[in-house]
């Protein structure tokens, strides 16, 4: 018998105990677990488990010269979403700071520059798995080796929360191209304010399973 | 000075009211239980008191953001191009998912600029990025007043707009190192008199004055002179803080390990803060009073009353000897 582990929110499923509660009887191998099951306290879909003592195959990450990277898209220019983002990053600073005027003023900034940024062209879902594959398979190693190569740890911290909460996306992006908007009906969406972790159903976990605040943190999502 | 002060999450606030009771100044009892900073003095005595943990004290001033190497900022940013993308994909597509996936984005992106150099408002970083934005051509309906509130709000306590961290954290150790010389050539002077070594004392004078002239300087330039108002409120701050929180333990010590001398030193300076901490409230109330005013000041001890005294209340010296101001 074996135990899968979550590698978003730490869930492990123990072929021998099975999870009676959700109708999955003890002994139930993980290879027989329908396809689309998801973990009950993230969502993530079984291709975000990793089998347990099978040593985690720390990807061997061939780092580019960041000079590479960067003149690629020449990343140090920001775009106006990007100044956006920067802004109401400050915003919440200021917030945390107890500082209403300057995060108002911040976030006034922001709206600015979002309403300067050019909308997408024929924006497409399959549009965002293809960026989240190219971050998770680059992105995220490359930034992840040179953050740890130079001892940042705040960075670490901040590229271990989003490369989890990118991994939700991806399993939810992926049941959604199957099951469309069936998956979406008489059911709440739900966003972790702190760390983005998107949460799809009506059991909210108590704890964000990424970033482990409290859920009266998650803002629920009503619709345009 | 005054270097934090209190604020309190309302949603943590669990009404016991204990700060009302403790707060010497009266700046946590208010109609909408925002406390008032004017009044807050950052003696943290609320904090202290509240069951709830609902009061924390803030830093007037941030210490300087950490560093950033360069390699992780590009490495970071290509992350944050990525997230800001599919923010704008996701803005494009209908229904509740998307919508998530919008704001999802916008947070992972919050963050990941935030670790690549862009924490504190109050960093150079912002600083700035605010001022490149005034300095560049920007689109019709851009909020020029915005940027200028900021920063003349977060950055005015470096002297406006033109005192970097760095200068900023100079100009006060060299405000405390020629104040300090000040007061020890001060002393020398004195000394020399006594011995009946005049041209050194002088020269010590004049030196003394020297570093006096250096350090007001020093003070102006970083920006930390401000109102009479304001700056008798930093007034109270300093002697409250001194006479409630610094001085106690020393003179604990001073007894313990048997210095009189020192337990008297700092006895005098203790008591006599608290009346410098009450007289600067006085003046605070009476700001606008066109009434003329005398102090006098105790030569041993440094007790300002506001009448001539038989004895010193504070060392008992004898009032003749007090000095007019």
């Amino acid at each position: 018998m074996e135990k899968y582990i979550c590698t978003v929110c730490g869930f492990v499923y123990d072929e021998a105990q099975g999870i009676p509660d959700a109708g999955i009887p003890p002994g139930t191998k993980w290879e027989d677990l329908p396809e689309d099951w998801v973990c009950p306290i993230c969502g993530a879909t079984k291709d975000e488990f990793e089998q347990e003592e099978s040593a985690p195959a720390a990807p061997v990450v061939e780092k580019k010269a960041a000079s590479d990277v960067a003149s690629t898209e020449n990343v140090r220019e920001l775009t106006p979403l990007e100044i956006s983002a920067l802004c109401t990053n400050l915003a919440r600073g200021c917030e945390k700071q107890y500082k209403p005027a300057e995060a108002e003023s911040f976030m006034t900034l922001a709206a600015f520059f979002k309403s300067a940024a050019p909308s997408a062209q024929d924006p497409a879902f399959d549009q965002l798995l293809t960026r989240i594959e190219e971050d998770l398979t680059e992105g995220f190693p490359n930034a992840n080796a040179t953050a740890k190569e130079v001892g940042d740890r705040g960075a670490l911290r901040a590229l271990t929360w989003s490369e989890k909460v990118t991994r939700i996306l991806k399993s939810l992006l992926t049941r959604y191209a199957k099951e469309g908007d069936a998956m979406l009906e008489n059911t709440g969406v739900y966003v972790c304010t702190i760390c983005g972790f998107v949460y799809v159903g009506d059991q909210l976990p108590e704890v964000c399973p990424v970033c482990k605040v409290p859920n009266w943190k998650f803002a629920e999502v009503e619709g345009r | 000075m005054a270097v934090k002060y209190a604020v309190r999450n309302i949603r943590l606030c669990t009404k016991d009211c204990l700060c009302l009771y403790v707060c010497p100044t009266g700046a946590t009892d208010t109609e909408n239980s925002i406390i008032d900073v004017e009044k807050c003095i950052g003696c943290g005595d609320c904090a202290d008191a509240c069951p709830s943990g609902a009061i924390s004290m803030v830093p007037v001033e941030y210490p300087p953001q950490q560093p950033k190497e360069g390699t992780v900022i590009d490495a970071m940013r290509v992350l944050l191009r990525s997230k800001s993308k599919q923010e704008m994909i996701a803005a494009g597509l209908p229904g509740k998912l998307a919508e998530a996936i919008a704001m999802s984005n916008r947070i992972m992106a919050e963050d990941i600029i935030r670790e690549a150099g862009y924490m504190l408002p109050q960093s150079q970083n912002t600083q700035d990025f605010l001022q490149s934005l005034i300095g560049e051509e920007q689109a019709e309906g851009f909020p020029q007043a915005a940027v200028e509130k900021l920063l003349a709000n977060l950055f005015a306590d470096r002297g406006g707009k033109s005192v970097s961290d760095k200068t900023y954290e100079n100009l006060m150790k060299a405000f405390t190192g020629e104040a300090e010389a000040n007061r020890k050539y001060t002393a020398y002077a004195k000394k020399a008199e006594k011995e009946g070594k005049l041209n050194a004392a002088k020269l010590f004078r004049a030196a003394a004055d020297a570093e006096t002239i250096h350090a007001l300087k020093h003070f102006e330039v970083a920006g930390k002179i401000g109102s009479t108002l304001e700056n008798l409120k930093d007034g109270i701050a300093g002697e409250t803080y001194e006479y409630q929180s610094m001085y106690p333990p020393f003179v604990a010590e001073a007894e313990a390990a048997g210095n009189k001398a020192a337990v008297m030193s700092f006895t005098f300076a203790m008591k006599a803060e608290e009346v410098h901490a009450k007289l600067y409230q006085d003046a605070i109330d009476n700001l606008d009073s066109t009434e003329e005013v005398f102090y006098y000041l105790c030569p041993l001890c440094g007790n300002i009353e506001k009448y001539v005294p038989d004895r010193c209340s504070i060392c008992g010296a004898l009032g003749s000897k007090f000095i007019k101001y």
